[in-house]
């Protein structure tokens, strides 16, 4: 073996020292970043069918708003929120339930009678009966929760 | 082209000489039991790295701080790693500090030139028991409930002056809410400022004084 092919002490001990620590160091970033974005990357709740209230309570032709608490499970907490969903009718039997979320930047819609239409404060956002936007700068309608009825009483499916 | 950038940020910062002062120094033949202090480090910036990333989930209050941390043991991904390096650690710094001050007295290295190296140890020593000290109470369970209402009416017993202690130790005459803020609060931030200061004091005068020769039979 030739003078130069031989790793020297001084060689060999930056080689082992550089990878150890890179070891160490990607030994401790890995699960860091696991732990920061896990929250993020978890799985949402299942969906379940919520119980709004009697069919009958629902005017027709007018967005009728109901209020139900849910129960929501974030990080070590459980506590009850209460979630708002309009539901409009024209028939009496076909029913469609829309979040008060504005779809723009969250805040919530309420619905005018006088404007016949939902009118959101942050940005005065104008959405129609049916959640059309029809001013403003929300990018679509209203969102919609599949509904079903059940002995005269609405359910819509949300987590 | 590494060389290159290293000697553009070279010419501007002058990195090499601090680099060479600090890992390429002359050293005297020693042995393994002069790596003690360097171990003591390597746990400390490991203790500083999983305490920073226990702060991200952990609640100082006693209605959240053990459901948080249960939750970052139990549902955040690598969470028991992270606590589990963070409680194991600790008990490592404190046994790694007692043993390095030990090769410290036994190789008579606080001697001239370095009493203020070994004074600015005895501080840190101090501070690390106040992390432990601080630190076991944060789980909230039992343990940390009944070891902290004892550990505090330790700090009770001086005459005169001990209820005075105790009730600025715990924020009032009950271990509560104020305890565990408080607690918290010098843990993560009393605690951690104070031994960078120190600790950056403690290197700054290793690297200065150069480390000392293994004594000779017969001096």
């Amino acid at each position: 073996m030739s003078e130069d092919n031989q790793v020297s002490r001084k060689n060999f001990m930056e080689v082992a020292i550089w990878s150890i620590g890179g070891i160490i160091t990607l030994g401790m970033t890995i699960p860091a970043i696991a732990y920061l974005i896990g929250p993020a990357i978890k799985k949402v709740q299942e969906q379940v069918w919520i119980r709004l209230g009697s069919v009958l309570k629902v005017e027709i032709g007018v967005p009728t708003l109901f209020k139900v608490k849910v129960q929501q499970r974030t990080g070590w907490i459980v506590n009850e929120e209460e979630i708002s969903v309009y539901v409009l009718t024209e028939d009496g039997r076909n029913y469609i339930a829309m979040s008060n979320i504005c779809t723009h930047l969250g805040c919530r819609v309420r619905w005018i009678a006088e404007g016949n239409s939902f009118f959101c404060p942050c940005h005065n956002a104008i959405f129609d009966q049916e959640g059309g936007v029809v001013s403003g700068p929300p990018p679509e309608p209203l969102e919609r929760y599949e509904v079903k009825v059940e002995d005269n009483q609405l359910y819509i499916l949300g987590g | 082209m590494a060389t290159r950038l290293g000697n553009w940020i070279d010419e501007r910062m002058g990195f090499r000489i601090v680099w060479d002062a600090i890992f390429l120094r002359k050293i005297p033949k020693v042995n393994w039991f002069y790596t003690l202090g360097s171990a003591s480090l390597f746990v400390a910036m490991n203790q500083a790295i999983t305490g920073i990333l226990l702060t991200i989930y952990y609640v100082p209050t006693p209605d959240h701080a053990y459901d948080s941390v249960q939750f970052i043991t139990t549902e955040i991904p690598a969470g028991w790693l992270i606590r589990g390096l963070h409680h194991w650690g600790a008990s490592a710094m404190v046994v790694l500090v007692v043993l390095h001050m030990l090769r410290v007295i036994f190789y008579g290295a606080y001697k001239f030139p370095r009493e203020i190296t070994w004074m600015t140890g005895v501080i840190l020593l101090i501070l690390v028991i106040g992390f432990g000290f601080t630190g076991y109470l944060l789980p909230w369970d039992q343990k940390a409930y009944w070891a902290t209402t004892v550990g505090t009416r330790i700090a009770g017993t001086p005459p005169l002056i001990g209820d005075t202690i105790l009730r600025i130790v715990r924020g009032g005459a009950d271990l509560s809410a104020v305890t565990l803020a408080r607690f918290y609060g010098v843990h993560v931030w009393v605690l951690p400022a104070s031994l960078i200061l120190v600790l950056a004091f403690h290197l700054y005068l290793v690297i200065r004084n150069g480390i000392s020769e293994m004594p000779k039979k017969g001096e």
